[in-house]
């Protein structure tokens, strides 16, 4: 993105957005609510018309994409949304197909076939892939969407919010699934409110604040106590531990 | 999207209810003020005449009623589904689009200005189809089409028009138009042929073509239009055709029937219990449980009180609305 500009409901969120999203790269977008991350991870998937600046993929516009050329190379994860009725596991995330075939393609091939197994296998869900989509958890919706964007095997991936319902154990198995993802090669934008989590997957930390990027880099660059400060409104304390790992928290006893 | 295969247990339901289906559309051509056992049906179906009696009562009158009928349950059962499934919303009737509510204000106008009866199926496909594209034009945003507009625009419309029946009913100089209009209104086949057949078909065979080569779009559209989007649908362009599909269909049933109602609400809800909500055994289910149902319904108002005909849609809300809260209420309960 160059020079994002972007506005929700007649409302500038965000102006003068630089960033890059390279191939392996794992990029945490962080920040307060209403900062703008979801709507920006929108215009990142042109899924939304930017107020100003350009989007660009491998040097082409992405609003020059064809659309089902888009599902191939960008895939968008939201928890929220509709909840899909009387559809199960496996079909939700055979959905993530969609962008291989054409429209009006009454039935799914054999690599699609295959590529749902192994979306299913990589998040676990091999057991409940009959089991309705209603009738799950949030958590285990969570970790269906993330499985159907699995199963898109776009070389773009933006999940929003992706350990939002999860717990302690599958947030870091749903983080360490998209590690491995960027390990093949795949870039990755993901919407993070846990800093720690933060810090401890991504390769590079982008914070909004002020209706801007305040700053983009390793995670040892932007976390830094008066910049959280700043963007949060409370004092964060920052801990650079001696193997290289950075520890943030509330710090409480300085309010 | 899975193999149709993995749906095993929906198609065999599917051919039961095509079983069924062909069932009632012989009982259908086998009863009337005339009923005829089954063998004599069959028999004059393989070997068509119209030189014996059976044979003329068959193909020159309850064959192309009973088709007809089929044909109104089929277009209504696949509009209502479509709708139904695009906009998320269960309460969606394929009457929404202001289709009816247009047809019935054209054709009471019509009957009072003395248009000629055999005309008005036309009049009422025109209306028909007009409002369906003024409710969209209202509905349009950017390029997509916005789901709530949808609703509000058929609503707003369709209660207009309703107003303006009204009035015209009030109006009309001779009871007679008055009850031609109320006849119209309460749906009705009677005096329907293979001509109504013909031009009917080829309206409802392109919507439900296109209805079935969006089935796979429609799937997409259950996980929400920005999933369906991010997933390399063309939403605005599904949207824009399964509307024009559902009106369509819609103005193909209403020209000839008039308004039944009910059919286009409730069959989706008995399919999606039937056969689940797959877009691609939904939509053929569809068609032939609405089939079913106003072949059935057809049937019942020509043979209940003879020589009188009840009004179609009057009866299928009568039996069919008990009927589906029953239904509805074992399930509950069960």
């Amino acid at each position: 993105m160059r020079a994002g500009a972007l506005a929700y409901g007649g409302c500038r969120v965000l102006e003068q957005v630089d960033l890059d999203v390279r191939p392996g790269e794992l990029l945490a977008l962080v920040g307060p609510n209403g900062a703008g991350k979801s709507t920006l991870l929108r215009a990142l998937a042109g899924l939304m018309e930017l107020d100003g600046g350009q989007v660009a993929v491998d040097g082409r516009a992405i609003g020059a994409l064809g659309a089902r050329e888009r599902g191939r190379i960008v895939s968008l994860v939201e928890a929220e949304g509709p909840v899909p009725a009387g559809m199960t596991v496996a079909e939700v995330v055979a959905m993530g197909r969609l962008p291989y075939r054409a429209w009006w393609r009454w039935a799914s091939g054999d690599g699609d076939r295959a590529a749902v197994d192994v979306a299913l296998e990589r998040l676990g869900l091999v057991g409940m892939a009959s089991r309705s989509f209603e009738e799950l958890s949030s958590g285990e919706r969570q970790r269906v969407w993330i499985a159907l964007a699995v199963a898109q095997n776009a070389t773009l991936l933006l999940l929003d919010e992706p350990t939002s319902h999860l717990d302690v154990r599958h947030a870091y198995d749903a983080l360490t699934l998209v590690r491995t993802l960027v390990a093949d090669g795949k870039g990755a934008v993901v919407v993070l409110h846990d800093l720690n989590l933060a810090a401890a997957f991504a390769d590079r930390v982008a914070l909004l604040g002020a209706r801007t990027l305040l700053a983009c880099g390793s995670p040892h660059e932007v976390l830094e106590e008066t910049r959280l400060q700043a963007a949060y409104g409370i004092p964060i304390a920052v801990r650079h531990e001696p193997d290289g790992r950075v520890v943030t928290f509330v710090d409480v006893a300085a309010r | 999207m899975l193999g149709l295969q993995r749906h095993r247990g929906a198609l065999t339901v599917l051919a039961g209810t095509f079983v069924a289906c062909l069932a009632v559309m012989l009982g259908g051509a086998a009863l009337g003020a005339i009923a005829f056992p089954f063998p004599t049906v069959l028999d004059a179906l393989v070997h068509p005449s119209t030189t014996t009696e059976v044979g003329r009562i068959l193909w020159d009158l309850r064959l192309a009623r009973v088709l007809l009928a089929a044909l109104v349950g089929a277009a209504l059962g696949i509009s209502g589904m479509l709708l139904q499934t695009m906009l998320r919303n269960p309460l969606v009737d394929p009457y929404l689009t202001g289709t009816s509510a247009g047809a019935a204000c054209a054709v009471a106008i019509g009957i009072v200005l003395g248009v000629a009866y055999p005309l008005l199926p036309l009049l009422a496909f025109v209306a028909a189809l007009a409002t369906a594209a003024l409710v969209a034009a209202l509905a349009r945003t950017g390029a997509g089409i916005s789901t709530e507009r949808l609703i509000l625009a058929g609503v707003s419309l369709s209660a207009l028009f309703g107003g303006v029946v009204t009035l015209v009913i009030l109006l009309a100089p001779t009871q007679s138009m008055t009850l031609s209009i109320l006849g119209w209104l309460g749906g009705s086949l009677a005096g329907r042929g293979w001509n109504d057949l013909r031009v009917a078909s080829v309206y409802a065979l392109i919507g439900a073509i296109a209805a079935f080569a969006f089935a796979p779009a429609l799937n997409a559209l259950r996980l929400g239009d920005r999933r369906a989007r991010a997933l390399g649908l063309d939403v605005d362009r599904v949207q824009w055709s399964i509307v024009g599909a559902a009106s369509l269909l819609t103005a193909a049933a209403v020209s000839v029937s008039g308004v039944v109602g009910f059919v286009g609400l409730i069959v989706p809800h008995v399919v999606r219990r039937l056969v689940g909500t797959d877009a691609r055994v939904a939509l053929p289910a569809s068609a032939l449980v609405g089939a079913i149902v106003v072949v059935g319904a057809d049937t019942i108002a020509r043979t209940l009180v003879p020589p009188i005909e009840l009004p179609l849609g009057v009866l299928v809300s009568m039996v069919g609305v008990p009927a589906f809260i029953y239904l509805a209420f074992r399930r509950r309960t069960a």
